[in-house]
């Protein structure tokens, strides 16, 4: 009695295995016989070619062929042992993609663990570079967090056939990113006079107030700030500091473009128009053309 | 304690009057911009007598000729020789050709690219080489007088270091010779950075660049003070034209060629070798000392482009003694732009020149020696001490280099 439900569900499998290999040898037959319905096979295959009638056309020999390839397969499937392994085959996908899933899930945590991390780095950074103290250090911790944490991801080593372009390309998106911290910074640097100068203002306008010296003219306000803003520029522009900066703007800029320009070379390279890089290979072996010519007109000047 | 009374009052007194005022100058400034302007520069008449590629020479005839030799003026690359003639009443050409001399004067047109390779010696061996030959011929004379502005005269420099036998007055206005100095901007910020890298990476030396690095030697004048001076005399018809033709000149810049960019930054701010008689053009030295004709050098006491303390030592280190240095007060572009200075300037070189004319028109270049030694150092001390008077010229412009 215990063993009937078995016994059913063979049963049951058996009919299946048969039903399935039967339903596979009907469609095999079908595509096999499908050219042959028409009166000459060979014509549904050479209907846009001037081939010989008779000729089996190559269409038609590939086609033969994979209908032969794909009947022998099923001839195999359809043996009861094959068709057995093809079902318990079937059993285990709900496994396979449970296993899979389960290793993107994990990559994925992983990932999202590295970057929660990475995360609590850059809070760790702003801790170490004190963020008290905003402005003076605002633009050297962006540029240290994105040095440290981001910048490696365009460096990660690229494969295939395009690996070549796509380092370029990560390469400028790399350098304009630093450019425009580097570009922040220097800007930046231009407004920090306008601040110490408003501040300076305030300072002298309640001297003033207290000692009852306020004028009516605003011009002459006016000619104060320039005076004190044009001080503060003095100062600035003079600093070391301000030279590193603007260094280093005009380093990131260089960087960037041509970084840029080599990405844009390998665009332009699929394009019918010549590059800067061509033009200027051109350029120089005329400027060396020309200057050889000179030279030779003057020694044959001197010879006359 | 008493309270300070604010004349609140005042204030508002004048704003009502200020608010009034700038009515009416509105209504006269819009008079006066869309009205007919006189901004056109360079009006001189010349004619064009040489050209090689981008390079012309313009040649400027005066009505009655007093000089027997001819004077050449070599401008810099960066801006325009324009700048020597900028209208009628302001234009050191007219002097020029007023005290009768002739005037050949170097256009270096507008680098393109392809120019990204021409360096130093191109321009100084090449074009100005050619072109002196070119004015000497055509006046039969073995030597002609050279006048360099900034940059031009760093190559008048080279050039009659080379070419010696083919100079026979020099004159230098506002030339940086000696690098080795922290008094302008310029020489700080081109020591300390790597600004000779732009210029191959934009193929040339951008101007606007260039530009804006000038505007950002004093932003709060050249930026702000400037534009604001010009919104409170816009009403000002003449103003108004003067102000346009020197914002046409300044920004009217071409670029600079890459090779000759990165030449003058490695080897003159950053190693100073021109000073030094060190620096090489085409593996030939240029040295100072086989400058032995007679040398005029000007520049301006408060120049923060080229301080005098980049221009005062050339006299010190040429081989001639017939030499004088007058450093006026003014600055950069003052010198030749402001009505003050037209009134010491081109007199002075007109002056100064046709006192060396000597008899040695058609003198054999191969012949040319020194002069016998006319010491009139004693000069340039008095003459550094003389000009006192400061120049009054329209606040914000001509200053700005």
């Amino acid at each position: 009695m215990e063993q009937q439900p078995d016994q059913n569900q063979e049963k049951e499998a058996m009919d299946m295995t048969k039903m399935f290999s039967m339903w596979l040898k009907a469609t095999i037959n079908f595509w096999e016989n499908m050219p042959r319905m028409k009166p000459d096979e060979s014509a549904m295959f050479n209907l846009f070619t001037n081939q010989p009638k008779g000729t089996p056309h190559q269409a038609q020999q590939t086609w033969d062929r994979g209908t032969k390839i794909a009947g022998a397969l099923v001839s195999m499937l359809s043996e009861p042992e094959n068709l057995d392994a093809m079902f318990k085959a079937t059993d285990a996908v709900p496994e396979f993609i449970m296993k899979i899933s389960q290793q993107v899930w994990e990559g994925y945590f992983e990932a999202q663990k590295n970057w929660t991390e990475r995360a609590v780095r850059i809070g760790k950074h702003e801790k170490a570079y004190n963020f008290d103290d905003l402005d003076q250090e605002t633009f050297k911790t962006l540029r240290d967090i994105y040095e440290k944490e981001f910048q490696r991801y365009f460096y990660i080593p690229q494969i295939g056939l395009t690996r070549f372009y796509q380092e370029r390309a990560n390469t400028a998106i790399d350098k304009y990113n630093i450019f425009q911290t580097a570009l922040s910074e220097f800007i930046y640097m231009f407004y920090v006079p306008m601040e110490k100068s408003a501040m300076v203002m305030q300072e002298k306008i309640k001297d003033m107030v207290e000692k009852g010296e306020i004028s009516d003219n605003y011009k002459e306000y006016y000619s104060m700030w320039i005076k004190i803003l044009e001080g503060h520029y003095m100062k600035l522009l003079q600093s070391p500091e301000y030279t590193q900066v603007m260094n280093k703007t005009i380093h990131s800029l260089v960087a960037y473009r041509s970084a840029r320009d080599e990405m844009m070379y390998d665009i332009l390279k699929n394009l019918p128009i010549p590059t800067n890089r061509e033009m200027d290979e051109l350029y120089k072996e005329f400027y060396e053309l020309k200057k050889k010519v000179r030279e030779l007109s003057r020694k044959v000047e001197e010879q006359k | 304690m008493s309270q300070t009374k604010i004349p609140v009052d005042l204030i508002l007194n004048r704003l009502a009057e200020s608010t009034e005022e700038v009515k009416e100058k509105v209504q006269r400034a819009s008079e006066v911009l869309l009205g007919s302007l006189e901004t056109d520069i360079s009006q001189t008449p010349h004619e064009i007598v040489y050209q090689e590629d981008r390079v012309k020479v313009k040649y400027y005839r005066p009505e009655k000729i007093k000089h027997k030799i001819p004077l050449l003026v070599v401008y810099a690359l960066i801006n325009r020789e324009t700048m020597l003639d900028l209208q009628p009443g302001r234009s050191v050409i007219r002097n020029f050709l007023e005290s009768g001399l002739e005037v050949y004067m170097i256009d270096w047109g507008y680098p393109k690219r392809k120019d990204q390779f021409v360096t130093i010696d191109d321009h100084v061996n090449g074009y100005m080489d050619n072109i002196i030959d070119f004015v000497r011929k055509k006046h039969n004379l073995s030597k002609i007088n050279l006048m360099g502005i900034c940059m031009g005269g760093s190559f008048c420099v080279m050039y009659s270091a080379l070419h010696p036998e083919k100079i026979k007055n020099l004159v230098t206005t506002v030339t940086p010779t000696n690098f080795d100095t922290d008094k302008g901007l310029l020489h700080i910020w081109m020591k300390n950075t790597l600004a000779e890298e732009m210029g191959p990476t934009y193929g040339n030396m951008p101007a606007d660049i260039m530009n804006l690095g000038f505007l950002l030697l004093n932003p709060a004048r050249l930026i702000i003070d400037k534009y604001i001076g010009f919104f409170e005399n816009m009403d000002n018809k003449k103003f108004v034209e003067n102000f346009v033709r020197m914002e046409k000149w300044i920004f009217d810049s071409p670029d600079v060629p890459a090779a000759t960019f990165k030449q003058f930054i490695e080897d003159c701010y950053k190693k100073n070798l021109l000073i030094q008689s060190k620096l090489e053009l085409n593996g030939k030295r240029v040295d100072l000392k086989k400058i032995t004709m007679p040398l005029l050098n000007f520049y301006g006491k408060y120049d923060h482009l080229v301080p005098p303390e980049a221009c005062n030592l050339l006299t010190q280190k040429v081989g001639s003694q017939d030499t004088e240095d007058i450093c006026l007060d003014t600055g950069h572009i003052g010198i030749y732009v402001s009505s003050k200075c037209q009134k010491e300037f081109t007199p002075k070189i007109s002056k100064w020149l046709k006192q060396r004319e000597g008899d040695e028109i058609t003198e054999p270049a191969t012949k040319t020696q020194p002069k016998k030694k006319k010491s009139t150092k004693s000069h340039r001390k008095n003459s550094r001490q003389t000009p006192k008077k400061r120049l009054s010229i329209n606040k914000g412009q001509g200053e700005k280099r």
